[in-house]
């Protein structure tokens, strides 16, 4: 067949629309001068601004902690939510909990702060706890939301593994805490480790279900910079923004690579 | 060829003294509505290479996994070495498994996987180490001990499932389909290499396996199962010579099957009319059956012989037309079709390297048995 010039003309577009903006921020994140929209050679000094920066430097470092934490509870909590679904067989409301675990993927955010704001009030009303908002219910909002996605990615590694493999080990006389931890855990650690980073990335990225759920004093870095923005781009967003995309960057292609060198060893 | 065969004397199952092993007492299993083992009851001997015979969904994997402890048996016991099985977990039965799909620890090395069962049973480090070794060297297997499963070769995957299974000297060894994934050259090694390893250790064997030829070769006794009932136990000679049903007829070996009234019941031969063979069937020795009852007869390719000329004999003489001649090596194949329209299957032993003139397409040929040949059937 020829190939003509129209497919790979859409594809250089296509392309370009999708990275001319983030690669345009990286470029004028270098730029000397203060103007975002006019070159004036190359510098890093917004970076070291950015680094001088206490409220920039104190807001990363909660972003940070809460996408740590929530993570890894997710990772935990969704791995239980997915050997449920996948190994107690069929019971009751197993389709209800299938549906229910993986709502927060489609749920919009708006809905999922809001929900989790009204909740957060009445509970401190009722019970006294979590007493104000800061960074636990931002903590915790994020666990729901990042343990659908941890709960979708273990649940088709587990419906990929063979569970005759769990069969042997039981038979040659281990008992079902040692299998998991000898057997099931080492074969759906790529799972684990590509939801983890899921769950990670989807933390640092989150505005708006942090914004309703946080208090005073507690502010990740997207709500930092959306702020900051509000007022006029400075230009060391343009160097905190090229930073938390390398970083997103890196943690899904981590995630992509562990799950797909997970799948080749499959295969063979 | 010499079959080996366990060497197994005096016949356990014969005497009416010998204690079994394993005892299957009115096992059933189901699964919602479907039954799949239904009423079965089995005793297997210390020391047996039993296989459980049948085709897919016949039960014998379900009745296998009861063994280990997978399934638990919806009514009836399982003994196992005089201990009740009820409500004890895989972990704590003296059974070890080796699974149809193999089911190595991909993570671990060859090694790792057969010490694995060592280690959990609290064997020291420097013994399994010892046991693991000896182990590999008898599915030689020594130079692939640190490789992982992925890095193997169907067999030799499947000889460490094998010694996984084998290393823990369990007393009874499950085998479910152990051969189904090999060529056909390596499954006739292995066939052989399981019959030396269960004579050395002296564990019991149970067999499930959909592979017929296989039972034959391996096995002490098979129990051909059909739609989760055992319809027949026997040691091989026995379940092939002697089938009590047309189902196990039919399903170890070939055979043709002709429906047929009994039209003379002496004490020493009976005759059957059998329209579809063009004729009568005489049998040379009694069978309990009443006149004019329809009953089957049944007979192996191999006990017929293919003549161009009629044979000198009094009964059981049918002419047909080739139909197809196909060349084995080892035998000859021929489909017949008898006058009455049916199709008969005769195999003729290639005794002589070149035969002069042999039996071909569209010719007209004699069949002949002998009167003892074929099985009578009444079901």
């Amino acid at each position: 067949m020829k190939r003509g010039i129209f497919l790979p003309l859409v594809t250089v577009l296509g392309f370009v629309f999708l990275y001319a903006p983030i690669l345009s921020l990286i470029v004028f994140s270098f730029n000397e001068s203060r103007l975002v929209t006019v070159w004036g050679g190359f510098s890093t000094r917004w970076y070291g601004q950015l680094f001088r920066d206490p409220q920039i430097l104190n807001a990363a470092w909660i972003s940070l902690r809460v996408a740590v934490v929530s993570a890894s509870i997710a990772v935990v909590l969704g791995t239980l939510v997915a050997f449920v679904l996948m190994r107690f067989g069929r019971f009751r409301s197993r389709a209800l909990l299938t549906g229910m675990a993986t709502a927060p993927l489609v749920m919009p955010e708006v809905i999922t702060g809001l929900s989790l704001l009204l909740l957060f009030v009445s509970m401190e009303q009722l019970l006294g706890w979590p007493a104000g908002r800061g960074e636990t219910t931002i903590i915790i909002a994020h666990i729901t939301f990042c343990l659908a996605y941890v709960a979708v990615v273990v649940q088709s590694r587990l419906a990929g593994m063979d569970q005759s493999v769990e069969e042997a080990a039981m038979d040659l006389g281990a008992r079902p805490v040692r299998v998991f931890f000898d057997i099931t855990l080492p074969i759906i650690a790529p799972a684990l480790v590509a939801g983890w980073l899921l769950a990670f990335t989807l933390s640092l990225d989150d505005l708006v279900i942090a914004s309703f759920v946080t208090g005073p004093g507690a502010s990740t870095l997207p709500m930092v910079i959306f702020s900051k923005v509000r007022l006029g781009v400075s230009p060391d967003v343009n160097a905190l923004a090229t930073i938390i995309i390398g970083i997103v960057a890196l943690g899904v292609g981590i995630a992509m690579w562990q799950m797909r060198r997970a799948i080749r060893r499959d295969r063979e | 060829m010499s079959q080996p065969q366990p060497s197994l004397a005096p016949k356990p199952w014969l005497s009416s003294e010998a204690t079994p092993f394993v005892r299957i007492q009115k096992v059933t299993k189901k699964f919602g509505d479907f039954t799949a083992v239904d009423d079965v009851s089995l005793d297997i001997y210390r020391g047996e290479l039993f296989c459980l015979l049948g085709g897919s969904g016949c039960g014998k994997s379900t009745l296998l996994r009861m063994l280990a402890g997978f399934e638990t048996p919806t009514e009836g016991r399982i003994i196992i070495d005089g201990q009740d099985m009820a409500g004890i977990a895989p972990y704590d039965r003296p059974t070890n498994m080796m699974f149809q799909s193999y089911a190595l620890f991909p993570h671990m090395t060859v090694e790792a996987n057969v010490a694995y069962g060592l280690l959990r049973e609290g064997v020291r480090k420097a013994e399994a180490r010892e046991r693991v070794a000896e182990m590999l060297r008898m599915v030689q297997l020594t130079q692939f001990a640190r490789r992982k499963p992925h890095q193997l070769s169907g067999g030799q995957r499947q000889r460490v499932a094998l010694a996984r299974a084998l290393v823990k000297q369990p007393k009874l060894l499950l085998l479910d389909e152990p051969l189904g994934a090999l060529d056909k050259k390596l499954r006739e090694e292995t066939q052989y290499e399981l019959i030396r390893i269960q004579e050395t250790l002296g564990v019991t064997f149970i067999i499930v396996t959909h592979d017929q030829e296989e039972a034959m070769t391996l096995s002490t006794r098979i129990g051909v199962m059909n739609a989760g009932e055992i319809v027949q136990v026997g040691e091989p000679p026995e379940i092939y010579e002697f089938p009590k049903s047309r189902f196990v007829a039919d399903f170890v070996g070939s055979v043709n099957i002709f429906p047929g009234r009994v039209v003379e019941d002496e004490p020493d031969f009976i005759r059957l009319d059998s329209p579809e063979m063009g004729g009568t069937i005489h049998v040379g020795h009694g069978v309990s059956c009443t006149l004019n009852q329809q009953m089957w007869f049944a007979i192996r390719p191999e006990k017929i012989t293919v003549t161009r000329d009629r044979p000198d004999a009094e009964h059981n003489v049918v002419q047909g037309l080739v139909e197809e001649v196909l060349y084995m090596g080892n035998l000859t194949a021929f489909r017949i079709r008898l006058d009455s329209g049916k199709t008969i299957r005769a195999t003729r032993a290639n005794l002589s390297r070149q035969e002069h003139e042999p039996i071909s397409w569209d010719e007209r040929v004699w069949l002949h048995w002998g009167d003892t040949s074929g099985v009578v059937l009444a079901q």
